[in-house]
């Protein structure tokens, strides 16, 4: 039987709702056996009507005290963490077959993501970017000689990539925290946590979850698109470079534009690491940084540096690699792959094996049922992964020489895992900022930057907030 | 030459130009399939340890589909020769993508070889008499790498009559004049000819065309073949659009169109009529068209996860068995979707996802801008 899930959440609050006068139109996508997507398609005149209602909400919203914004998010947070709540049960289904990932992974990535959108991490995350959140509230004295306040657009439009579950949340969070009204067109491999999210806000905290709407649309393609980018003050957009490029030229200047465009990251293990002690735990972490999200995200690493002369090798380290990605597939299982994907995968190993047949340095590890593959380089060098699990292994005859090699990719550089590289961190990380990395980590860590990072290099509320300075005037 | 290739490529030879066309039986590909694979694994030492990897061998082998592919990209990262590569003819190499800056090489023994695939082959399918062929590509004296020049060029000359000519420059400029001067002339002579070219040339023409408000009435009997599709292209354009426009430039009905499906990494190729088609040429009935191989190539169409063979009537990704491969690697994995279709396949297209998932980049893209 078939279930069928609505990509679409819309503010009820208005009573010229469209949906009673005229009901929407909507199209379905099949996307397993067991649940189809139903998406509404938005005609000019219900555009205009929910653009309308969210920029009338977006004005009350102003009024809402930050901290009931943290409180009222952080109970739907703790509503997905618990595994009592039917919520957190139903997300986990709903993702398998929308995200494509295996139901261990689903139930992973759910609980990395809502431990971030839990009131604790929030505060945390204002205190650290604002100093005071009261500037959300109200004018504030930071500093000399002045007082201070932040203050959000109206609406704010978010285009979600659908590639990692949960970062559409992430992005309507900071937006009610600014207290921006919402529109948001997730990808479809993110469709089901913001729905179910503003679902459960409605129960938790009305007010905030009316100044909310959540769509899906096939990008491009419908008219609330156009009206969109032109009515919100910003626009977030997470997606491919050509997505990004075709956004940013439809969005007015004087709308500020956030996006986040494709990345890449990749992992340093140094001699420190590769003893006999560190180098299995070091390759287990790496293994789960890969295979996280089967390595869509951008912060999963594509490739892998080791340096030689350790009392682990590169070549026995990517065997302890390969060992845990192993151990990894069992545990977190690999999801759905597109015929394209399975295809490019072939095409990789395949290449990797016969040029290991050539008698060069090059090892593949892969697996018997599954698309997990390390393949070990004989010389350093950089090449993308096809992702769903697949990272080269370079070895480096010194960690510090690694950053000039990634040059060529700077440009597109996001997150370097380094382990091991003892007291010449802070000379590497140095090379590394030079090289275009915006964060230095570790493999643990590198899956789930805090709710602080500072994606891509700007401030979390850099782009959604402007800041209004009331300077000491004479009374 | 070594003597053990010359004498398989001469058998080889011969029993293409024998053939009929009709598929041969089953056991007469099979042996030829395990006297190629046992050939390739005797001279190609990189093949045959990534053959062995797969604990196979020659006398272990129970069935031609048992031999082991390798996946058509592979031709970017290894020189593929079965035999002496210093008595290597021709390298062939691709356009379009590159990895790391690196195109496919097809690294060819025999020409001749090549040859006697290609021709019965065309005159097969293209050839009911002898044609004039214009060919929107560039001559092969221009494009020594392109096993697409090549291939017109022994068309021009073996099957043309040496009638024709090449009409795109070395730097991929049409010579639109002298294109157009040649279809006049096909015209006023009422002589049909073969028009051969690239998809994308295709594109180009049509535009042109299209500006000077020009067309042509072919002769009936003239054949347009284009090839090549628009991967990587910035402009694309849907195949019923593009053989409606071919159709109605040159004055050829679309049952004249023919598509030819091949690649550097194979030296047979593939053609969807109007041999090939029994019914269904028209433009309403594209989608029900087949590429047929030649009696001396097997297609499998496999699962795209397990990789193991499918069953007619299910997608999955093209596996081609060439013998004309023989110097090089006769089982090719493509990234090609398709369908088995009783005595062919149907090409689905490029294997692609709804809607691109993952932070994942070409490395073009990386490169792309970078100042060297």
């Amino acid at each position: 039987m078939t279930t069928t899930f609505d990509a679409c959440w819309l503010p009820s609050s208005s009573s010229e709702s469209p949906t009673a006068e005229s009901p929407l139109a909507w199209e379905t996508i099949d996307l397993s056996e067991s649940l189809a997507v139903r998406y509404p398609v938005w005609s000019d005149d219900a555009a205009e009507w929910l653009l309308e209602a969210l920029k009338e909400v977006g004005t009350r919203l102003a009024d809402v005290p930050v901290r009931d914004v943290v409180s009222g998010v952080g109970r739907v947070a703790d509503r997905f963490l618990d595994s009592s709540d039917p919520i957190r049960s139903r997300a986990i289904d709903l993702l398998v077959p929308t995200a494509g990932i295996s139901k261990e992974m689903a139930s992973e990535v759910l609980t990395g993501m809502a431990r971030d959108w839990t009131a604790e991490r929030l505060d945390e995350l204002l205190q650290r970017e604002l100093r005071d959140r009261g500037v959300l509230d109200g004018f504030s004295r930071l500093d000399e000689g002045r007082s201070m306040r932040a203050s959000g657009p109206p609406l704010t439009f978010h285009v979600g990539a659908g590639t990692v579950p949960g970062v559409s949340v992430t992005s309507m969070i900071r937006a009610l925290l600014v207290k921006s009204a919402v529109l948001l067109k997730p990808g479809l491999g993110d469709v089901v946590l913001p729905v179910l999210f503003a679902e459960a806000l409605a129960e938790e905290a009305p007010e905030l979850a009316g100044a909310m709407a959540v769509t899906y649309w096939l990008g491009g393609s419908s008219p609330l698109e156009g009206l969109a980018l032109e009515r919100a003050g910003a626009v977030v957009a997470y997606g491919s470079d050509e997505a990004i490029t075709s956004l940013r030229a439809r969005t007015p200047v004087t709308a500020r534009f956030i996006a986040y465009h494709h990345r890449l990251s990749v992992g340093l293990v140094g001699r420190g690491a590769l003893t006999v002690e560190r180098a299995s735990h070091v390759a287990r972490m790496a293994a789960r940084a890969v295979s996280m999200f089967d390595q869509r995200g951008c912060v999963s690493p594509q490739a892998i540096y080791v340096e030689e002369g350790g009392a682990v090798g590169p070549g026995e380290w990517a065997a302890l690699l390969a060992s845990a990605m192993a151990d990894l597939e069992a545990e977190l299982p690999g999801g759905y792959v597109t015929a394209s994907e399975a295809s490019a995968v072939h095409q990789t190993r395949g290449s990797a094996e016969l040029r290991e047949a050539t008698g060069s340095g090059v090892r593949v590890f892969r697996a018997d049922e599954g698309l997990w593959t390390v393949i070990l380089e004989d010389e350093l060098g950089f090449t993308p992964s096809c992702l769903n699990r697949v990272v080269s292994v370079f070895p480096a005859p010194d960690l510090c020489d690694v950053a000039g090699s990634l040059g060529g990719v700077g440009r597109y550089l996001q997150t370097v895992v380094v382990e091991g590289a003892d007291d010449r961190l802070p000379k590497l990380a140095e090379a590394l900022c030079r090289a275009g990395a915006t964060r230095i980590t570790s493999f643990e860590k590198a899956p789930w930057p805090p709710p602080w990072w500072r994606h891509d290099g700007a401030s979390v509320f850099a782009g959604l907030i402007r800041w209004v300075d009331l300077e000491e005037i004479d009374p | 030459m070594s003597d053990a290739f010359a004498s398989l490529a001469h058998d080889l030879g011969a029993a293409f130009k024998e053939s009929s066309g009709e598929p041969w039986p089953d056991d007469v590909f099979e042996r030829w399939a395990l006297r190629v694979f046992a050939y390739q694994f005797e001279t190609n030492p990189v093949y045959a340890a990534y053959v062995g990897k797969r604990g196979v061998t020659p006398s272990r082998l129970a069935h031609w589909g048992e031999i082991p592919w390798v996946p058509a990209s592979a031709f970017k990262a290894v020189p593929f020769v079965s035999g002496d590569s210093s008595r290597v003819q021709r390298v062939f190499r691709t356009s379009g993508t590159t990895v790391a800056g690196r195109r496919g090489e097809h690294h060819v023994l025999d020409l001749n070889l090549y040859k006697h695939s290609l021709v019965p082959n065309m005159r097969r399918h293209l050839y009911s008499g002898i044609l004039p062929i214009l060919a929107l590509a560039p001559a092969p004296a221009q494009a020594p790498e392109s096993s697409l020049s090549f291939m017109l060029g022994v068309a021009l000359e073996v099957l043309s009559g040496g009638e024709g000519g090449f009409f795109v420059t070395q730097n991929g400029v049409i010579d639109t004049v002298g294109l157009s001067a040649a279809l006049v002339e096909a015209s006023a002579r009422e002589t049909p000819v073969l028009l051969a070219g690239t998809a994308f040339a295709f594109v180009h023409w049509l535009d042109w065309l299209k500006e000077q408000s020009g067309g042509f009435n072919l002769p009936p009997g003239s054949l347009i073949m284009e090839t090549g599709g628009f991967k990587g292209r910035s402009r694309v354009l849907g195949r019923p659009e593009f053989y409606a426009a071919l159709s109605e430039a040159h004055g050829v009905p679309c049952e004249a169109i023919v598509n030819e499906y091949g690649m550097t990494e194979l030296l047979s190729q593939f053609y969807d009529g109007p041999v090939a088609a029994t019914s269904g040429m028209a433009l309403e009935a594209l989608g029900a068209r087949r590429h047929v191989p030649p009696p001396w190539v097997r297609t499998r169409v496999l699962d795209p996860n397990t990789l193991s063979p499918l069953s007619t009537g299910e997608p999955g990704l093209l596996c081609h068995y060439d013998l004309a491969n023989a110097g090089s690697v006769m089982a090719v994995l493509t990234e090609d979707l398709g369908i088995a279709v009783d005595d062919g396949f149907r090409v689905l297209g490029r294997a692609q996802g709804a809607e691109a998932r993952g932070c994942s980049l070409a490395m073009d893209d990386l490169l792309s801008g970078v100042p060297s």
